[in-house]
């Protein structure tokens, strides 16, 4: 039984990590991304095969999908945050399909049949409970590296550009550097929630990290709150829990899955209207912590440059 | 393979035929972006329940198509209207972030499918029992009843849209608000009934081509948000935030690119065609391909018909990123 | 204090750390859990006396239309099972639940099959879970029954992964030759959806009407969410071919087919077990005339009990059963448990997984009622008669079989 629940917790963990990384995007850098599942997707990928072909100690070839995952947000975000930031919305989601359709279709990654024979990080007995530990403790380590960035004197400039942008930029500071840096940090903490992954659950299909996975992490970040810590913790954990539990309960098995995405949707929509800041987002937190910024004028801006 | 008229004039023609539904759902989605200036990805959603509204009619209560297709659209108008008055004009008020709109839109329609799947079965349907309709030859060309029915009613639907927004006071109404809502405002155009309209017409819009869908193809509850929303989007930036109709050719542009794409590379790539063109767009063309000239034209009409002076140029957009 | 922690006081964030957030989340979570479980399965003592089993099968999503008809012919037959004494007195019991087609669904309802409800033994279906769960079933020794799943890497996913149904290479061999030989076809276009089902099973049919002596003038994958096939409909018609092979789902088949009539195309089509579909056959109208199609389960021709079997179909549900081959297999499979747990408790062993490997190494051999029989190979596969459908007149007639 309580293996049973180490390995929710394990999945607990990476969904920590995978939020938290999100909400750096999202939350503190107020760049509407969906993509966030083709890091994890890249992080996992590329420590798999990394590990598999050319042998490579685990440890390291996670890493490696870490920074590989980091290195390719760049590439997506620098390009269209120079044009806009609504933009990023639709390259974000451009480069996730793309890259997902590669990946179903090429040989190296197991096209459509998905990866298998992944190296595993650990196999001895107890290799549930040290999985959870490594995992709980690379959160706990996220989760510190999240906070000192965002408490220091970057997280002033971050709040500054939150809170102004047109001032922050007309003061000489670099916002583009910034949304770019963020979203590198987040997108590098989805590439090492890939990588435990494919090395605990050692298979990997393409059809895990689309559109669904990022309504799911949308709801983490949402619903625990936005631009705080422990948001995304509970959201995450909640979000890894809660469809467990169901299980347990006797509902005809038919409906309970869009149930359940009925329910999530349902919250998202709901919080979104009552409580934006999320169950923990207190004050300073919550999506409408970027309101009030020049983007929802940019449609007119756009008309009044022709 | 070898190159035909035939085979290319099929190709053309079914093409065209096909890429008619896929016009309709952009011209929707242009036109709510440039009226009621959201990215309404909440589109997806609608097109969820239009289809299903007509299912419901004719599949479960055995309705005439007539009745169904009214059904369809009143229902279709009533959940868009819905979306408009208790979603976006809250937000409005609010003044949320895009970040915040596109999150409610995506739960939206999120929440339409998984509704779907729950009531309906997330099993494949049509609208009706069976799709197949009389094909008539011309030449080496195979043209379907469906081909000419899906060809008629959008051709009808769009310059009925071009002539309401050019010789109606309200269509005028429309351009008045997408150029400068606030102007509109002081000259005493209603903002929120010109918001509704436009959500009303791009339901018009979203129920005729999900039954033209309906009609054609299986479809799963999923398959607008994960198929048609994304080409409309595309279609949209191309054309240039503003241009309604040029969103709607580029549709069927990209429709027909892909569809001859066939001949160069294997099917499985085709799809990726989409996707590369959503960068190539944004890093080349961030203000859409076609030309400026027509939206400056309309907003002119607008705002002459409206009594107003011509429009302030607003200050060009120093602002970085944004 | 705990009102500051959950952010329900305006300076949540002065009292609080965020490590006392997590702790008291996660504490009030496992309580939560904890306490429902307790309520909420009650059952959970007497459910140590029946003989249970796991199985895992689409009951949403798109493939649910196959997975609903499966999971009502395991109950039946667990019924019956049951109705006739059980095994050695004690009742069978099957936990179904659904994977929805997916991978990591797969793999948190085998979690639970294992390590909640702790059976030796579960059933599933579908390529991509049967392979994301198979390193479980390896790792904790418990044996996995793999039905309907057809890709031939099945055999090689580990000591515990054993699969009932035949895998493609059988019945795509068999329909390669047979369209040659017997219906003389020259010339195939060979399609098929871009997943594992469908790219290996296309591979077997190719390679097999090649060496049968024909010619495969086009092979090409299709995206599993297309719908619209008019290219490439109009690509194959520009080759020219005697025969369609189509290796798919569901509507991606019928819109296939649909779509080939509308442009004029009326070639011969075949498929495999995934056409077996009544449904399709309305949509589609005459254009499904001729469709051939394979399949590993008994006829009612060759087995007596298929009949009555329809005939249960029909009193309850009033039509026959969606992938009526798959159905077959699946009504066997609880019977193959219950021998397997018969071995076991006859022996007066403890019930696990390794003991339920050895009864199934042991006894090799299970006569089944709509099945027949099957027996384990020892690349853990099995073997069956290939079966040949036609579309006649609107219904599905067998017309050969090898």
């Amino acid at each position: 039984m309580m293996q049973y629940f180490y390995i929710i917790a394990i999945f607990a963990g990476i969904n920590v990590i995978l939020a938290s990384g999100f909400n750096l995007i999202l939350g503190y850098g107020g760049l509407v991304s969906v993509a966030h599942p083709i890091f994890y997707a890249i992080g996992a990928y590329v420590s798999a095969l990394v590990a598999q072909k050319l042998g490579v100690p685990i440890v390291f070839s996670i890493m490696l999908g870490a920074l590989v995952a980091a290195a390719t947000s760049v590439f997506v975000s620098l390009p269209s945050l120079r044009v806009s930031g609504d933009y990023l919305v639709i390259a974000s989601m451009g480069f996730q399909l793309g890259l997902l359709h590669i990946i179903n279709n090429i040989e190296l990654t197991g096209a459509a049949g998905g990866l298998t024979n992944i190296p595993s990080m650990i196999d001895e007995p107890y290799r549930n409970v040290i999985f959870l530990v490594v995992v709980w403790g690379l959160v706990l380590g996220s989760l510190w590296l999240i906070r000192l960035l965002v408490s220091g004197p970057y997280g002033l400039a971050i709040t500054a550009m939150r809170n102004d942008e047109d001032a922050f930029v007309a003061l000489g500071r670099n916002a583009i550097r910034i949304k770019v840096t963020l979203f590198a940090l987040g997108s590098g903490l989805a590439g090492l929630a890939g990588g435990i992954y494919a090395h605990f659950f050692l298979y990997l299909t393409p059809e895990q990290f689309g559109i669904f996975s990022s309504a799911a992490l949308l709801t983490m970040v949402v619903v625990g709150g936005a631009a705080t810590i422990a948001g995304p913790v509970l959201g995450a954990v909640l979000l890894t829990a809660l469809p467990e539990a169901i299980r347990f309960i006797d509902l005809p098995i038919a409906i309970m899955a869009p149930m359940q995405g009925v329910m999530f949707t349902l919250l998202i929509v709901l919080f979104l209207f009552l409580r934006p800041q999320g169950l923990l987002g207190g004050r300073e937190g919550g999506l409408d912590a970027w309101s009030g910024t020049a983007e929802t004028d940019s449609a007119s801006d756009e008309e009044g440059a022709r | 393979m070898d190159l035909s008229w035939g085979l290319v004039g099929q190709l053309a023609w079914t093409g065209l035929a096909t890429s008619t539904f896929y016009y309709l759902f952009a011209v929707a989605f242009a036109l709510v972006l440039k009226v009621n200036r959201v990215w309404n990805f909440g589109q997806a959603g609608v097109m969820v329940v239009a289809y299903f509204a007509m299912y419901t009619a004719l599949q479960l209560w055995s309705a005439p198509p007539l009745v169904a297709i009214v059904f369809g659209m009143t229902a279709t108008i009533a959940v868009s209207l819905a979306l408009e008055w208790f979603g976006f004009r809250v937000l409005r008020g609010r003044k949320s972030s895009v970040l915040t709109y596109f999150i409610f839109t995506i739960a939206i329609s999120q929440f339409a499918i998984y509704l779907g799947e729950l009531t309906f079965g997330a099993d494949p349907k049509t609208l009706y029992p069976s799709i197949m309709s009389p094909v008539i030859l011309v030449g080496p060309i195979a043209i379907s009843h469906w081909d000419l029915r899906a060809l008629a009613v959008t051709i009808s639907l769009a310059l009925a849209l071009a002539a309401f927004l050019r010789f109606t006071k309200d269509g005028q109404f429309l351009s008045a608000v997408a150029d400068n809502p606030e102007l509109a405002e002081i000259y005493g155009i209603g903002l929120g009934r010109t918001y509704a309209i436009s959500i009303v017409i791009a339901a018009i819009l979203v129920a005729a081509g999900m039954y033209l869908v309906g009609t054609r193809l299986p479809m799963y509850p999923a398959t607008p948000l994960n198929q048609f929303l994304v080409l409309a989007v595309v279609a949209t930036i191309l054309a240039g935030i503003g241009n309604v109709f040029a969103a709607g050719t580029a549709a069927i542009i990209l429709g027909l690119i892909q569809t001859f794409s066939i001949l160069v590379i294997s099917s499985t790539w085709q799809i990726l065609i989409v996707y590369a063109l959503i960068f190539v767009t944004i890093l080349l063309f961030p203000s859409g391909v076609v030309l400026k000239r027509s939206s400056r034209k309309i907003v002119r009409a607008g705002a002459s018909a409206s009594g107003a002076a011509a429009p302030i140029a607003s200050p060009p957009a120093a602002k970085e990123g944004n | 204090m705990i009102l500051n922690c959950l952010g329900f006081a305006q300076n949540s964030k002065a009292a609080c750390t965020p490590s006392i957030h997590r702790r008291l989340s996660r504490v009030w979570l496992a309580g939560a859990v904890a306490v429902g479980l307790q309520v909420l399965t009650g059952s959970f003592a007497s459910a140590q006396e029946t003989l249970k089993f796991g199985v895992a099968d689409p009951l949403t999503g798109p493939a649910a239309i196959f997975g609903l008809d499966q999971m009502q012919a395991v109950r039946w037959a667990v019924e019956d099972i049951n109705a006739k004494g059980g095994v050695n007195g004690r009742k069978l019991e099957a936990i179904i639940a659904d994977h929805q087609t997916k991978p990591e669904v797969g793999i948190a309802v085998v979690n639970k099959f294992i390590n909640v409800d702790k059976v030796p033994v579960f059933i599933t279906a579908f390529s991509n879970v049967v392979k994301a769960v198979a390193p479980i079933a390896n790792r904790e020794k418990v044996l996995m029954l793999s039905v309907g799943a057809n890709s031939p890497e099945i055999k090689n996913l580990g000591e515990y992964v054993y699969t009932m149904f035949p895998l493609a290479d059988i019945d795509m061999k068999a329909l390669g030759g047979y369209m040659v030989k017997v219906k003389g076809k020259k010339r195939a276009a060979v399609l098929f959806v871009n997943h594992e089902t469908g790219i290996e099973g296309a591979k077997v049919f190719a390679q097999s009407f090649k060496d049968a002596g024909g010619e495969v003038v086009i092979n090409e994958s299709y995206e599993e969410t297309r719908s619209d096939f008019t290219g490439l409909v109009l690509k194959v018609r520009s080759a020219n071919p005697d025969m369609v092979h189509i290796h798919s789902n569901v509507s991606d088949f019928t819109a296939i087919v649909a779509q080939m009539r509308q442009l004029g195309l009326t070639t011969q089509v075949t498929s495999f077990q995934t056409a077996f579909n009544p449904k399709m056959i309305q949509e589609i109208g005459a254009g499904a005339e001729g469709i051939i199609v394979t399949a590993m389960a008994p006829s009612v021709d060759d087995n007596p009990n298929v009949a009555g079997y329809l005939y249960r179909w029909q009193k309850a549900f009033k039509r026959e059963p969606i992938g009526l081959p798959y159905t077959q297999y699946f009504y066997d499979a609880p019977y193959v448990v219950a021998a397997l747990y018969k071995w076991v408790l006859d022996r007066k062993l403890p019930i696990t997984g390794e003991n339920m490997r050895k009864a199934l190494l042991d006894i090799k051999t299970f006569d089944l009622p709509l099945t027949t029989r099957i027996k384990f190979n020892d690349d853990h596969t099995v073997d069956s008669l290939t079966y040949f459908w036609e579309v006649k007149n609107g219904k599905f007639q067998v017309i050969g079989k090898q």
